[in-house]
C-alpha cells in the first residue's frame, strides 16, 4: 500500500513551476481539461461543417463559411469535407474525450480518491501532458498545410493512407501526432496503474475503491497494453510513407509491394476496439458511482458492476474481428469475432441490472450531476443494443460503413461518454475550483444536450438503415437516397441545437470559476476520501494519509445517529 | 410519407435479401423489448423513488440471495434470447447461403470479375470463349448488366485503395483489396436499375465511385450478351492497357 514515496513535496512558488511545468497531479488534471475543452470545441465546429454540407450541399456556410473556403465562395469543398470528417474523428477521440476522461478525471480523481498525496510517479505525469501537448501542436500545424491534413478517416486505412491516396505532409503528421499521443497515454497508463497498485490508502481494498477508480484502472491497463501496438502500426505507416517500405502495399499495379493493406486494420483494430472501452469505462465507472451517491443508497452489486467491467476489459481484447467482417476473413474468424462480441452483452446486463438496481427504492436527488448520469444510462442503452446488429455478421454486411455504424459508435462513444464527461466535470467542479456551478443552467445544458444529441444520432441510425454510407460529400448524387433528405435536415438542425447549448455550458463553467458561490467541503454529501479535505485541496492533498474503514458508497444507513445519512470512508461502519 | 417508412432499406431484389431483412427485425424486436425494459426501470423508478416520494433509501448493497438470482435471471436471459439465437442464425446465414458460393462447373452461375479503382468500378464477362483475360472479354465500366433469376459470382479486387463493393438492394457488400481476390454472389428476381455504391473512404472523390445494376429478363439478358460479344471480338484492341487488367478465373 503506501511505499515509501507518498512523503509531502514542498510546494512550488514560481509561476512557472506552479502552473507550466507543474508535477501537481490536480494541475495536471486541469491543463488536460483546459486541453480537452479547446480540442472539444474544435472538434465540435467541424461536425458542425460536416453536417452542413451533408443537409444543404452546395450551400455556403454560414457566417465563417467565406474565412473558411474562400475559393470555393464558402461551401465545403469535396477535399476539405474528407478532411474535416478524419480530423473530427482524430480530434474527437484522442484529443478531446481522452485528455478529459483519462487525462483529467483520471489525474484528479486518483491520488484524491485512493487517499495518495500525488501520483507514483509525477514527472512522467507532467511529461504525460506535454507530450499531448506537442502531439496536438504537430496535429493542429498539419491543418494549416498547402495539401491540406490527413484525409483518409480516423482508421487511416492502407493504401489509401500511403502516398498512393494522401501525397503531402498530412497523413505522415497525424502519423506523428498519433505516435506522441501514444507515447504520452502509455506514460498516463503507467502512472495510473503503478499508483492505483501501491498508493491506496491504508485499509483500501480493491473492492474498497470506488467505482470511478475501477474504471480508470482498467481503463489504464488496456492503455497500457494496446496504445503501443497502435504506436508501432503507425510507425510502420510512416516507414511506408517516408522511406519507401511496402508493409502495407500490395498488388500488381499502382499499389505494387509484398505487403498487406489488411495486415494494418489487424494492427489497427486490435488497438482500436480496446479503444472504445478505454474511452467508455471511465465514463461507466464515473456513472456507477454517481448514481449510488445520488440515490442516497450503497451502489447495487458494486462488487458485480466492478467484476462485469473486468470481464469487459478482458473480452473486449477479444472482438476486434467483427470491425472487419466485410474484409472476407475465414468463416471461422468470422463466427468467433461474432460469438465473442455477442457474449459482451451478459456484462452489460449485468451493468444495467445493477444501475438499475442503485436507484430503485432510492431517495433521487435530481441534481445536475444525477440528471447526466441518467441520461447515459440511457442513451448507453441505446448505444449498446444497436451494437448487435453490427455484431451479428449477416446484418453487419448491409451495414457496415453506413450512417448505422456512425450512429452506433457515437452513441456509445461520443453521447455516453460526453455526457458522462459533464456529469464528471458538474460532480468535481466544487473540489477542483472550490466554486459550485449554476444548478439552474445546468440543467438547462442537459435538456438541450440530451433532445439534441438523440436528435443527431437516432436520425443517423434511421439514415444508415435506410442505405446511406457514411463519408461520402454528397448523399444525394444517389437517387436512392435522395428520399433522406428530410431526416438529413432534421439531423444537422438538431446538431445546430445541441451546439447552441453548449454555449451554456461554457458560460456557466467560466462565470462559475470567476463568480460562483463559494463550495463547501462536501457539497453533494458523499463519503469517499476527496470530501474529507477542504475544496480546493491543498497542495498535498492530505496532511495526514487517510486510514479507510469502510466502502466507498455508505448512505442511508438506518443506523446513523449522528443527523448525517452517509458516512466517510474513514469512519468505522455503524452496525445495528 | 413518413420517417418511418422513409429510412427503410430500398427495395430488397434478391433471394436471400429477406434472410437479412428478417434478422435485422428479430434483433430489432429485441433490442426495442430490452430497452422499454430499460426505460420502465429508468424513468419508472425515477418517478417512484424520487426525494419527494420516497424519503428513506432502502438500505441494502444488492447481495441478497433474490438480488443476484435478479441479476443473474436477466443475464441468462440476454445470453438466451440474444447471444445463443442471434449468432446461431447469422452463422447458418453466413455458411450455407452468403459465403456458400455456387459452383459454376455443376449450376448456371453467371461469373464477373470486377476490379475497383480510384474512381470507378470495371466489370469483366468471360465473352464467347467463356475464359477469362482473354481478347473476347466483355468489359463495362460502371455499368453491370445481369439477368433476372441468375445466380451471378463476382471475384474482385482493386487497382489502388480498398473500396467495398455495396449493392443496397441486395443487402450485401464486401470490400475490395488490392493484392487480393474476395468474393461474392447473388442473384435478383427483379428487373430494374439500382444503384452500386463504394461504401469504403478511397480518396476525395469517393462520393462520385457509383455505378448501375441493370437487372434484365432472361432474353433481354442474352440479346445484350450477343451484341456485346459481338462488339468485344470486332473491337477490342490487345493493345489497350485499360483492358488488360483481366485475370484467369480460379476458385
Amino acid at each position: 500500500m503506501s511505499g515509501g514515496f507518498n512523503e509531502i513535496h514542498p510546494e512550488p512558488t514560481t509561476f512557472w513551476s506552479k502552473y507550466i511545468i507543474s508535477f501537481d497531479h490536480k494541475v495536471i488534471a486541469k491543463q488536460f481539461l483546459w486541453y480537452g475543452i479547446f480540442f472539444l470545441g474544435l472538434g465540435g465546429m467541424m461536425a458542425l461543417l460536416i453536417r452542413w454540407t451533408l443537409a444543404y450541399p452546395g450551400v455556403p456556410f454560414p457566417v465563417i463559411g467565406n474565412i473558411l473556403f474562400p475559393d470555393s465562395a464558402g461551401i465545403v469543398p469535396p477535399d476539405s469535407y474528407a478532411m474535416l470528417f478524419t480530423m473530427h474523428g482524430t480530434i474527437m477521440i484522442f484529443y478531446a474525450i481522452t485528455p478529459i476522461l483519462i487525462g483529467a478525471f483520471g489525474n484528479y480523481c486518483i491520488p484524491l480518491m485512493i487517499g495518495a498525496r500525488d501520483m507514483a510517479f509525477p514527472m512522467l505525469n507532467m511529461l504525460s501532458f506535454w507530450f499531448a501537448f506537442l502531439s496536438g501542436v504537430v496535429l493542429l500545424i498539419s491543418l494549416g498545410l498547402p495539401l491540406g491534413a490527413a484525409a483518409g478517416g480516423w482508421t487511416s486505412y492502407p493504401t489509401l493512407s500511403t502516398l498512393i491516396g494522401q501525397p503531402g505532409l498530412g497523413q505522415t503528421l497525424w502519423s506523428l501526432a498519433i505516435f506522441l499521443f501514444g507515447i504520452s497515454s502509455t506514460m498516463g497508463a503507467v502512472n495510473y496503474v503503478t499508483t492505483v497498485i501501491t498508493l491506496r490508502a491504508p485499509g483500501m481494498g480493491y473492492f474498497d475503491m470506488p467505482l470511478t477508480i475501477w474504471g480508470l484502472w482498467l481503463t489504464a491497463i488496456l492503455n497500457a497494453i494496446f496504445v503501443p501496438v497502435l504506436g508501432a502500426g503507425v510507425i510502420l505507416l510512416m516507414l511506408d510513407r517516408v522511406f519507401g517500405t511496402t508493409f502495407f502495399l500490395a498488388g500488381a499495379s499502382a499499389t505494387a509491394g509484398n505487403g498487406d493493406p489488411v495486415l494494418f486494420q489487424h494492427v489497427f483494430w486490435i488497438f482500436g476496439h480496446p479503444e472504445v472501452y478505454i474511452l467508455i469505462l471511465p465514463a461507466w465507472g464515473i456513472v456507477s458511482d454517481l448514481l449510488s451517491f445520488f440515490s442516497r443508497k450503497p451502489a447495487f452489486g458494486a462488487k458485480a458492476t466492478a467484476l462485469a467491467m473486468t470481464a469487459v476489459t478482458i473480452l473486449s481484447t477479444l472482438v476486434y474481428g467483427h470491425h472487419m467482417f466485410t474484409t472476407q476473413m475465414s468463416p471461422l474468424l468470422t463466427q468467433s469475432f461474432m460469438t465473442l462480441t455477442m457474449t459482451i452483452s451478459i456484462p452489460s446486463a449485468i451493468f444495467f441490472a445493477n444501475w438499475l438496481g442503485t436507484i430503485w427504492k432510492g431517495s433521487i436527488r435530481f441534481d445536475s450531476p444525477m440528471l447526466f448520469s441518467l441520461g447515459v444510462v440511457f442513451v448507453f442503452g441505446l448505444g449498446g443494443l444497436t451494437g448487435l446488429h453490427l455484431g451479428t455478421v449477416t446484418t453487419d454486411l448491409y451495414l457496415h460503413d453506413t450512417y448505422f455504424v456512425v450512429g452506433h459508435f457515437h452513441y456509445t462513444m461520443a453521447a455516453s461518454v460526453l455526457l458522462g464527461g459533464f456529469a464528471g466535470i458538474y460532480f468535481w467542479f466544487p473540489k477542483m475550483f472550490g466554486k459550485m456551478m449554476n444548478e439552474m443552467m445546468a440543467k438547462i445544458h442537459f435538456w438541450g444536450t440530451m433532445i439534441g444529441l438523440n436528435g443527431v444520432f437516432f436520425g443517423m441510425l434511421m439514415v444508415g438503415y435506410g442505405g446511406m454510407h457514411r463519408r461520402i460529400y454528397n448523399p444525394f448524387i444517389y437517387e436512392s437516397l435522395q428520399r433522406l433528405i428530410p431526416i438529413n435536415t432534421f439531423i444537422t438542425l438538431s446538431a445546430i441545437m445541441m451546439g447552441a447549448f453548449q454555449i451554456v455550458f461554457v458560460i456557466n463553467f467560466f462565470y462559475s470559476l470567476k463568480k460562483g458561490p463559494k463550495a463547501s467541503q462536501n457539497p453533494w454529501e458523499v463519503g469517499t476520501l476527496e470530501w474529507t479535505i477542504p475544496s480546493p485541496p491543498v497542495h498535498h492533498n492530505y496532511d495526514v494519509i487517510p486510514v479507510v474503514k469502510c466502502g466507498p458508497h455508505e448512505l442511508g444507513n438506518p443506523n446513523l445517529k449522528n443527523g448525517r445519512d452517509f458516512q466517510y470512508q474513514t469512519e468505522e461502519l455503524v452496525q445495528g | 410519407m413518413n420517417w418511418f417508412t422513409l429510412s427503410m432499406p430500398p427495395k430488397d431484389i434478391s433471394t436471400n435479401g429477406h434472410l437479412i431483412d428478417g434478422l435485422w427485425n428479430y434483433t430489432t424486436a429485441l433490442c426495442i423489448f430490452y430497452f422499454v425494459l430499460v426505460c420502465i426501470g429508468l424513468f419508472g423508478f425515477s418517478f417512484l423513488y424520487s426525494r419527494k416520494r420516497n424519503k428513506t433509501p432502502y438500505y441494502t448493497y444488492g447481495n441478497k440471495k433474490q438480488h443476484i438470482i435478479a441479476t443473474a435471471v436477466i443475464g441468462a436471459a440476454v445470453f438466451l434470447t440474444i447471444d445463443l439465437n442471434i449468432t446461431r442464425m447469422a452463422s447458418n446465414d453466413l455458411l450455407k447461403t452468403f459465403w456458400a458460393y455456387p459452383d459454376p462447373k455443376v449450376e448456371k452461375v453467371l461469373r464477373v470479375e470486377v476490379m475497383a479503382q480510384q474512381w470507378m468500378w470495371s466489370f469483366r464477362y468471360a465473352g464467347a470463349d467463356g475464359e477469362f483475360a482473354t481478347g473476347d472479354d466483355v468489359v463495362t465500366n460502371n455499368d453491370l448488366r445481369i439477368p433476372q433469376g441468375t445466380k451471378v459470382l463476382f471475384h474482385l479486387t482493386s487497382k489502388d485503395v480498398i473500396h467495398s463493393f455495396f449493392v443496397p438492394n441486395v443487402r450485401l457488400k464486401i470490400d475490395t483489396i488490392p493484392g487480393r481476390v474476395t468474393r461474392i454472389w447473388w442473384d435478383a428476381n427483379v428487373p430494374g436499375t439500382y444503384d452500386i455504391a463504394c461504401a469504403e473512404m478511397c480518396g476525395n472523390p469517393h462520393y462520385l465511385m457509383k455505378a448501375q445494376l441493370t437487372v434484365y429478363t432472361e432474353e433481354d439478358f442474352q440479346k445484350w450478351m450477343k451484341t456485346s460479344e459481338q462488339i468485344a471480338q470486332n473491337t477490342n484492341d490487345p493493345e489497350n492497357k485499360n483492358l488488360a487488367w483481366g485475370w484467369k478465373w480460379e476458385i
